[in-house]
């Protein structure tokens, strides 16, 4: 496996190409020749290949190591005499790094190694698999010559030399655009790098230091810094590039000098990579903490909430965009700002909490805010943020809404009042009328007696006048109710009709009721008092709710029907409620007639009475739901004229 | 009954009784129905007088039977009652024809003056009525002939025309005159003139 085989698969990781396993092989025998100076390898480069391939392309492919290694066996060490012993060398060769590629991928690594854990399972692994294919390979050869312990070491050390270098290197290979991009924006520490590892190899290899192991110490250097500049990839790409240097100049050396430079190879490796992998999994930590930095100040400087930080002596150290807008003041001026000056009524006695108060901007004029707070944990940091929504929108909306439901209320109760003190009126001056006209009677049929006492026509004449009297009363109280004159406005009549049905929505839910809405194109606006028609159109919703309490779930239905006729707008509203009795229907529009439990009577009444004042009607007849059908007639525009 | 009598209409039985008693003890002739349906079976065309009416009555309203008797041509002067103060219903009455309004409790007094208001009202329509059913009799008891004449004498033909047109001579044509002058109790032609000009306007109004 090359970089060039491994780039032109990277657009498509998961296909393994004829190509693609021709050029592993290829490179296994190539490897096995160039790193077989001896009879017994220094060096183990197939080794890291293999292991790469088979953490990348999966175990399975296994098989081709096997064939890659007899094919090796052929191309370095010729035609053997037993075919035997090939077979065997080869199989345990793909047998062990299938068994590590295995262990490493449910251990995790099957990737780019980043992280020190990863680097200890490599060597965890590899150390025992290695030893154990070593083992395996020795006894598989005919040569008896070659089982020694000293020759297993060698193979066992070769192999992890082979993988330490070359498999983290390979597992990054795809990314080699990257590294490229990194060492093109330091050119000069690349260089200066260069030369430090050409400096160790130099004083290890040069003419006064042969032999003496005291010169390999500063090869430690270049790996070091090379680590801690570049990472695992760093690492391994410096081990790789001194251990071919040694293996190039320890060419004509003693196999025992060869065998502790390798041991030392494996130390400086595994040295390199751990300390490479450290710095790895920190630019790792790094690259993600500034990742989240800049999402959370993206979701700051986007919220439509201020959002406010403070110390643990409650200054404010940081806030967004809306907070800055919340306030009306610069960054400048708000942050250092102790959070009191602010929120001066806020208190902060628990973890998280949320409270509604009153702020103060910039100018110091009041602001009402709903307020969420949570402490900052008090290792990391301590202090508050807090999230601060102005409400002042939606106090003033519920405020409206408020003001509403009070003006339709005391023009509803005036109403009710008013009707009942206009019935009352009537029905108690058809007796006073008596009364007054008996008074008036006796008066002139006292005349003959009223020489006797002269205070008897006075007396009648007092009677007569507190009978008028109380008349008057009744009157006054009624014209007072009355007084409640309408306030013409031109209502959208499709907007204020929704708007009342909409407060039945509820209980259209609750009670399952089949509401239908529907609404003639293009209605005028009507010239009327907004509250009163409310007022009627609540009364008879109300009305056509209660009607359908009898009746089940399936068949309660409401049609309100809004058209045009003429120079009148027409309410219709139909429910299938049990419609208005024969008996009753003569009167429904009286006052205290009603068919409801509990009900005043005055509802029709009412609105009767209001429909007529604005030039409308109200009529009941049969409905197409078969219950009751009640009509509003409401002119497009009033002639104002008095109630009663 | 010829003589002014208040027909008082209220379905109130108190009401009824109290007002009757009053205003039969102020001297004048009641009579009393506790609905407008009574009224109307009960009415005679000679009924004179006034009809004291509630607005709010079981049954038919008083707006009700006072657009019934216009319908009949009735002339019965009516004085509408309400317990209500309904001001735009008593609009509607008055705008119907009604001579008066009386707001309930009725005060004696205003209740008097109005209805003795109602019943002179009824009583010169009554005169006019009775001098103009005395003048289209009057007028009956001319002759064709003289009939003929005296429509050319409205329209201001001289006797010659009159003559000349019925092929008579204007001696005859003078003494269908003097006869015609006669029969119409008039002194001069002006007076006859105007006295059929009244004849004509009344006739579409009497067909009772």
């Amino acid at each position: 496996m090359t970089n060039s085989a491994v780039s032109s698969s990277s657009s498509e990781p998961r296909r393994y190409t004829g190509t693609f396993i021709c050029g592993y092989l290829i490179a296994y025998v190539m490897l096995d020749w160039l790193s077989h100076l001896r009879d017994i390898t220094p060096w183990n480069p197939q080794a890291g290949l293999t292991l790469a391939l088979l953490l990348v392309a999966g175990p399975r492919q296994a098989i081709w190591t096997a064939v890659a290694a007899f094919l090796a066996e052929i191309v370095v060490r010729g035609v053997p005499a037993l075919w035997l012993p090939v077979f065997a060398t080869a199989a345990a060769i793909a047998g062990s790094y299938m068994l590590a590629a295995i262990l490493l991928r449910i251990r995790g690594v099957n990737g780019p190694i980043e992280s020190p854990e990863q680097v200890i399972s490599l060597v965890c692994v590899i150390v025992p698999v290695t030893l154990l294919s070593s083992v395996l390979y020795a006894f598989a050869l005919p040569h008896s010559a070659e089982q020694s312990t000293g020759n297993v070491v060698r193979y066992w050390v070769g192999d992890l030399n082979g993988v330490l270098t070359l498999t983290p290197l390979l597992l990054v290979a795809k990314d080699w655009r990257l590294g490229l991009h990194g060492v093109r924006q330091r050119p000069w520490e690349v260089s200066a790098q260069i030369v430090s590892v050409l400096a160790a190899l130099w004083i290890r290899l040069g003419p006064h230091a042969i032999n003496d192991l005291v010169y390999v110490y500063p090869l430690f250097v270049p790996v070091v810094w090379i680590a801690f500049r570049w990472g695992v990839v760093g690492a391994a790409l410096c081990t790789l590039t001194l251990q071919i240097g040694l293996i190039v100049a320890a060419d004509g050396n003693d196999d025992r000098l060869l065998g502790n430079l390798q041991f030392f190879a494996v130390t400086l490796g595994t040295a390199g990579l751990l300390l490479g992998a450290t710095v790895s999994s920190r630019a790792a930590a790094l690259r993600h903490v500034a990742r989240r930095e800049a999402e959370q100040r993206a979701i700051l400087s986007t919220a439509p909430d201020a959002v406010v930080a403070t110390n643990a002596s409650g200054r404010i150290v940081s806030a967004n965009p809306a907070a800055l807008h919340l306030f009306q003041l610069t960054t400048a001026e708000l942050v250092g700002q102790d959070l009191e000056q602010r929120l001066p009524s806020i208190q902060v006695n628990a973890e998280a909490g949320r409270v509604s108060l009153e702020g103060r901007r910039g100018d110091g004029s009041p602001v009402p805010l709903d307020v969420a707070w949570a402490r900052l944990d008090a290792p990391a940091t301590e202090g508050i943020i807090l999230i601060i929504r102005d409400v002042t929108e939606r106090l003033a909306s519920a405020a409206q809404l408020r003001e509403r439901d009070t003006a339709l209320a005391r023009a509803m109760r005036f109403a009710v009042v008013g009707e009942f003190s206009s019935a009352l009126t009537h029905e108690l001056n058809q007796p006073i009328t008596a009364l007054v006209s008996y008074v008036r009677a006796s008066q002139i049929l006292a005349a003959p007696l009223c020489d006797q006492d002269a205070r008897l026509p006075e007396t009648l004449d007092k009677a007569a006048r507190e009978a008028i009297r109380t008349s008057d009363i009744l009157r006054r109280l009624r014209d007072f109710y009355h007084g409640g004159a309408s306030h013409l406005e031109t209502i959208q009549t499709e907007s204020l009709i929704n708007s009342v049905v909409k407060t039945y929505e509820n209980r259209v839910r609750q009670l399952g009721v089949n509401l239908q809405c529907s609404f003639a194109a293009k209605l005028p606006s009507v010239q009327a008092d907004p509250i009163q028609i409310e007022m009627i159109l609540h009364n008879l919703m109300s009305n056509a709710l209660d009607a359908l309490l009898d009746r089940s779930e399936t068949t309660r239905k409401i049609a309100l029907t809004v058209s045009q006729r003429g120079t009148d707008i027409l309410i219709e509203l139909d429910d299938s409620g049990p419609g208005v009795g024969a008996d009753i229907s003569a009167r429904i529009f009286d006052p205290f007639v009603t068919t409801k439990p509990g009900g005043m009577g005055l509802g029709l009444t009412i609105s009767r009475t209001l429909l007529r004042s604005h030039g409308g009607d109200l009529w009941s007849e049969r409905g197409s739901l078969e219950g009751a059908r009640f009509v509003v007639r409401l002119p497009i525009t009033t002639s104002s004229r008095p109630t009663l | 009954m010829n003589d002014a009598t208040i027909f008082l209409v209220d379905d109130d039985a108190s009401v009824r009784d109290s007002l009757g008693l009053l205003l039969s003890l102020k001297g004048f002739r009641t009579l009393l129905f506790a609905s407008a349906e009574h009224f109307l079976a009960t009415y005679q065309p000679e009924w004179r007088g006034c009809l004291l009416t509630d607005l709010r009555l079981g049954g038919m309203s008083g707006l009700e039977l006072q657009d019934n008797l216009k319908q009949r041509h009735l002339h019965l002067p009516v004085v509408v009652m309400t317990a209500h103060g309904d001001v735009a219903t008593t609009r509607t009455a008055l705008q119907a024809g009604a001579l008066d309004f009386l707001e309930k409790p009725l005060d004696d007094e205003v209740l008097i003056d109005v209805v003795r208001n109602a019943i002179q009202v009824d009583r010169e329509r009554h005169h006019v009525i009775s001098a103009q059913t005395e003048t289209l009799a009057r007028l009956e008891r001319l002759t064709p002939r003289e009939r003929q004449v005296f429509n050319f004498l409205a329209d201001g033909l001289q006797n010659r025309d009159i003559a000349a047109r019925l092929e008579i001579s204007p001696r005859t044509v003078e003494v269908y005159k003097a006869r015609i002058m006669e029969k119409l109790q008039c002194r001069n032609l002006a007076d006859a003139v105007k006295l059929s000009m009244a004849a004509a306007q009344q006739a579409p109004r009497e067909d009772k």
